[in-house]
């Protein structure tokens, strides 16, 4: 009997070409989508599921709140927190593990790698049991000058993986070149990790020299703090314990009463200042909230833009669902004689709801051969833009093939069982007795019901893809207070004390108008923060606390190079000799001085009103008093998506780590080779590290530029199904009113005005179903904006709303319009007597 | 083998009750051969389509086999109808996108009958009917007259002991027409009930009984003299 069934409905899609066509078009799509949506999820979800004990480790997060600014967020917390917490919460943390990632070079056979380097504390292998391929836990990492790496360095840099007692350099550490011996070999981690740990050393105090505070500190936030639980212990557990201890064992109780004096009664340190831990597993799609502006040791997913896409896969299925249901109803009167027929032979309803339940199920089958074909093909587009590396490994990848089999026997029954029970019961007695209309006034209207219910999601799809390129373009084009094309941002850690002759031989090239220092380019944030004192009362009268200030360290000339513009007083001039921060000497008594520019936002929090009136004043920072010397706007010095900070601009030469180059040139590959040459020179045997600045700008907005796009594609494929839907259902429409068309022209109609009765037909779901997408899409794009401190206007999405729905119509109109017009066109002779 | 007794059907719509069949009371014994007529809208089909349980009675009684069915469900009534009638229709109601062998296979399907049977009765039914040359043939590529044949090949090969025919020579010429009362004569020769809806007194005189049917009442019941 199956056989019938299958020969039935392979006769029937074959007869049926334009609506089978659309239907396996339309459940493809919707299946290719499903497919490239569910190989992200699962590799974005499967983050670190390898890790042994996975669910026992956590990593710690900070989080300060200051009242009116923006909270500091970091995934990283301060070097003595560890130690602290692991010895105090000892019924929770069987041990910790703090990991400062470093970027280096490895020096090998004459040549240099840009590489970084993961320095851990000797219980890393306690936390992470990463698997190895030579040597073992025990032996491989014992020591302070042990060195493990993955099997893949060992194969770039020595061609084979059994490397143990090979010594491999590393330029610098500490400022200290350093050779290591190779004691353990890891094998490869999986893609799927938030761990980049490539060569793993131990964590020495000793090679940060003079900067103890990259360890040795409460408040510096520099390494990433991992714990592993005890059994039976929850995260929960771990937190509370982690708060117990800050608000009541913790030095942060004393910080707080010091920093905000009678401010701190009533105040607990986690009003303030909070430890947060998180599951590892979690890590990868749910740190984003902890971070801030500031990174991961490895990029990090976005689990809001994995639901949208669910969201979005699932509508475009939903719609191409309905597509099936649509016309397989609408075209059930032409079943009907079947089913009577298979009736009168004795099927029972539920043999005949199979039947057409089967026929639904193996067009899902056949659509998603076609699905697999096509993701094949665009799946190197798909990874392009999501930046992956997505495979579809079927055969050998089971879950897979399983899960979409599931997947599509689901879409079929969820597409065919409406028809299925519509078609099977039908009475023969009915059926066979004439050539009466099986089409009932209930199917007709909600056939109308899913086409309005169709066309709202596309609708609504549309006008979030228009909102969300709209703000990506404002993102891009906000005036950020400086300008940043032309520029190429030069990485110069490597340089040692050739820094002077590297900026003499780059303004030498006479493409090169500029090269300013700084600790940092714009883009580039590493959350510099520290408390400022000012010394003279603000322009309210007040004697002030200390104030955290974020701040960074420009060169001579780096503002006038970015055209920034300045409110008050002036900016770092080498010539009046008292702008730079010096190193004080050894028993040096008093403070040194130097001097600050400050943002207005700055300014403000200082008290201030006027800009005129900070200048001169003096702010202490450590060890040095800082004159106040200039003012400028509050400059986008990182993405727009983060508010603005308030910002000290200090001079300090040791703290250079790039160099701002200016340029003039239509020959930027010239350029470059240029520069290239140069480095070459000035610092051999290390790599060089050179970027566009508008580059850096644009990556700052890459999620929402790779969502915009990812929206953009799967909602035209939503428009585009949707709209063969209505094309099927008007092709039908059209040839069911034949006969009423052939009358209409008989009695004098003409061709326009049978095709704009037509097309008003199929312009009223349209336009409903703009009527119920309208609200629906400004209040959640209205929801999305607000994540932005700027942002587009209101009221643009009234104009979005109102063009979307004129382009549906339009589309609409189009779509009917051809089947309206064939017929309308027709003799109505031939209407007549073929109907 | 079947009896109606005050069978009335009535079709409501919205604003209009429509009385089809009228307190009908008809009997009709294994073998017999009897014919419907009646002018257009005057119940035929219904009383067809009732006595073949493709329509329900809205009161009344109707017993088959000595089973009184007027209350069954439709999955009751597909079982019987399955094991025991067999439809021919005027316009033939094949389907269209299976072959004339499918189309006559396609009544034993519900009979969990194994394949190789199933082909069997089908190749020996289509050879009593003469359209086992045209076995592979789509509907669309036979003649009324040969589509007619497989409708009577379909109705006949689960060995119904009832036949209903709904005008079967309608949309056949004379000499197909002919053709198609001789096959039905000669399958109730073998022992096979028709019940046939004509408007032609022609083919009626094949039956042995008449039943006039006016406004949904039986009016007059002829009885053909052997």
């Amino acid at each position: 009997m199956f056989k019938n069934y299958l020969i039935i409905a392979w006769r029937n899609i074959v007869k049926n070409g334009v609506f089978s066509a659309i239907n396996i078009f339309g459940l493809a799509v919707g299946l290719m989508s499903c497919i490239l949506i569910m190989l992200f999820v699962r590799e974005e979800t499967g983050y670190d599921d390898w890790i042994k004990d996975k669910d026992r480790l956590v990593r710690m997060h900070t989080a300060v709140n200051i009242p009116n600014q923006p909270a500091f967020l970091t995934v990283r917390s301060a070097g003595r927190m560890m130690e602290a917490i692991r010895d105090y919460a000892t019924n929770e943390v069987e041990t910790g593990m703090r990991l400062i990632q470093w970027g280096t070079t490895v020096q090998h056979n004459g040549e240099g790698f840009a590489e970084q380097i993961t320095m851990v504390d000797n219980s890393f292998f306690n936390v992470f049991a990463l698997p190895f391929l030579h040597g073992d836990i025990e032996s491989s990492f014992n020591k302070p000058m042990d060195l493990v790496i993955t099997e893949e360095m060992a194969t770039k840099y020595f061609g084979r993986t059994n490397v143990l007692g090979e010594t491999i350099s590393f330029c610098c550490l500490g400022g200290n070149p350093i050779t290591l011996k190779v004691t353990g070999v890891l094998k490869d981690l999986p893609d799927a990790t938030h761990l980049d740990a490539n060569f793993i050393i131990y964590l020495n105090p000793a090679m940060f020299g003079e900067n103890d505070n990259v360890l040795n500190t409460w408040s510096s936030l520099n390494v990433y703090t991992y714990f592993k639980m005890r059994e039976g212990i929850s995260v929960e557990q771990l937190q509370d314990r982690i708060n117990y201890w800050l608000n009541n064992e913790s030095p942060m109780v004393n910080m707080l009463k010091e920093r905000l004096g009678d401010a701190a009664n009533g105040l607990q340190v986690t009003d303030t200042f909070q430890l947060n831990v998180m599951s590892v597993p979690d890590l990868h799609l749910n740190a984003k909230n902890d971070a801030g502006n500031m990174g991961d040791l490895t990029p990090m997913g976005d689990q809001n833009m994995i639901n949208t896409f669910v969201v979005v896969a699932l509508l475009i299925l939903v719609i191409a669902c309905i597509n099936f249901m649509n016309l397989s109803t609408a075209k059930a009167s032409k079943r009907a004689k079947e089913v009577a027929m298979r009736k009168v032979l004795g099927a029972s309803r539920t043999q005949v709801a199979f039947q057409f339940l089967s026929e639904a199920v193996a067009l899902v089958f056949i659509a998603l051969l076609f699905a697999l074909a096509a993701t094949e093909i665009v799946l190197p587009f798909y990874n392009e833009i999501i930046g992956k590396n997505l495979q579809l490994m079927l055969f050998s990848d089971p879950y897979l093939l399983v899960s979409l089999c599931l997947v599509a026997t689901a879409v079929g029954i969820g597409a065919g069982l409406y028809p299925a029970l519509y078609l099977s019961k039908y009475l023969p007695g009915h059926i066979l007795k004439a050539s009466k209309s099986s089409e009932s006034q209930s199917s007709a209207k909600l056939r109308t019901g899913l086409v309005v219910g169709q066309f709202a999601t596309s609708i609504i799809l549309v006008i979030s893809t228009i909102v969300v390129y709209s703000q990506t373009l404002y993102s891009t084009s906000v005036d950020v207070g400086y300008q940043y094309d032309n520029k190429l941002v030069l990485n110069i850690r490597a340089t040692g004390d050739n820094l002077d002759s590297l900026k003499q031989e780059l303004l030498n090239l006479p493409q090169v108008t500029d090269v300013a220092f700084s600790s940092e380019s714009p883009t580039q944030d590493n959350e510099n923060n520290n408390y400022f004192s000012l010394v003279e009362p603000n322009q309210q009268g007040e004697k002030l606390e200390p104030l955290l200030l974020n701040y960074h360290h420009m060169d001579y000339g780096f503002f006038e190079s970015y055209g920034v513009n300045l409110l008050a007083g002036r900016f770092f001039d080498k010539n009046y000799g008292t702008d730079a921060i010096t190193q004080l000497p050894e028993g040096h008594e008093g403070m040194g001085k130097a001097s600050v520019i400050l943002n207005r936002a700055a300014v403000t929090k200082l008290g201030f009103t006027d800009v005129e009136q900070i200048i001169g004043k003096t702010l202490v920072l450590n060890d040095h008093e800082l004159t106040v010397i200039g003012v400028i706007p509050d400059i986008h010095f990182r993405s727009i998506k983060f508010g603005i900070r308030a910002s000290a601009f200090l001079l300090d030469e040791n703290r250079f780590r790039v160099a701002n180059i200016a340029f003039q040139s239509n020959d930027v590959s010239g350029l470059m080779d240029d520069i290239h040459r140069i480095w070459k020179q000035q610092v051999p045997l290390q790599p060089m590290n050179l970027q566009f600045l508008s580059e850096m700008m644009a990556a700052q907005y890459r999620d929402e530029t790779t969502t915009a796009q990812l929206l953009l594609v799967f909602s035209a494929l939503a428009i585009l199904v949707s709209c063969l839907g209505l094309y099927g259902l008007s092709a039908f429409t059209v040839e069911r009113r034949t006969k009423e068309i052939g009358l209409r022209k008989v009695m004098g109609a003409n061709v326009s005005q049978i095709v704009k009765l037509l097309i008003w037909q199929f312009s009223k779901p349209v336009a409903l179903a703009n009527l119920i997408a309208w609200p629906i899409a400004m209040y959640a794009m209205n929801s999305w904006l607000e994540e932005f401190p700027y942002r587009i206007e209101q009221w643009y999405l009234l104009p979005i709303c109102l063009l979307v729905g004129l382009l549906s119509l339009s589309i609409a109109w189009l779509t009917v319009g051809g089947n309206a017009a064939r017929v309308a066109r027709k003799n109505p002779v031939h209407a007549l007597r073929y109907e | 083998m079947l009896k109606l007794h005050n069978l009335t059907r009535v079709y409501r719509t919205e604003d209009v009750e429509t009385l089809a069949l009228n307190n009908v009371n008809i009997e009709i014994a294994q073998g017999e051969f009897v014919a419907i007529m009646g002018p257009s809208g005057c119940g035929k089909s219904t009383l067809l389509n009732t006595i073949g349980m493709l329509d329900s009675p809205s009161s009344g009684e109707y017993w088959f086999n000595d089973e009184n069915i007027a209350g069954y469900s439709e999955a009751q009534l597909a079982s019987i109808r399955k094991r025991n009638i067999g439809f021919i229709f005027q316009n033939f109601n094949l389907i269209d996108e299976l072959t004339v062998e499918e189309n006559i296979e396609l009544a034993l399907l519900y009979h969990n009958i194994p394949s190789a049977e199933r082909k069997a009765k089908v190749a020996e039914v289509m050879d009593k009917v003469g359209i086992a040359h045209r076995a592979k043939h789509m509907p669309s590529q036979l003649s009324g007259g040969q589509q007619q044949r497989v409708a009577v090949a379909r109705a006949v090969v689960g060995e119904q002991k009832m036949i209903l025919a709904d005008e079967p020579t309608g949309n056949l010429d004379s000499v197909h027409g002919e053709e198609v009362m001789e096959m039905l004569q000669a399958l109730n020769k073998e022992g096979t009930t028709i019940v046939m809806v004509t408007h032609s007194p022609a083919h009626a005189d094949y039956a042995k009984r008449t039943i006039n049917l006016f406004d949904g009442s039986v009016v007059t019941e002829n009885v053909r003299a052997a």
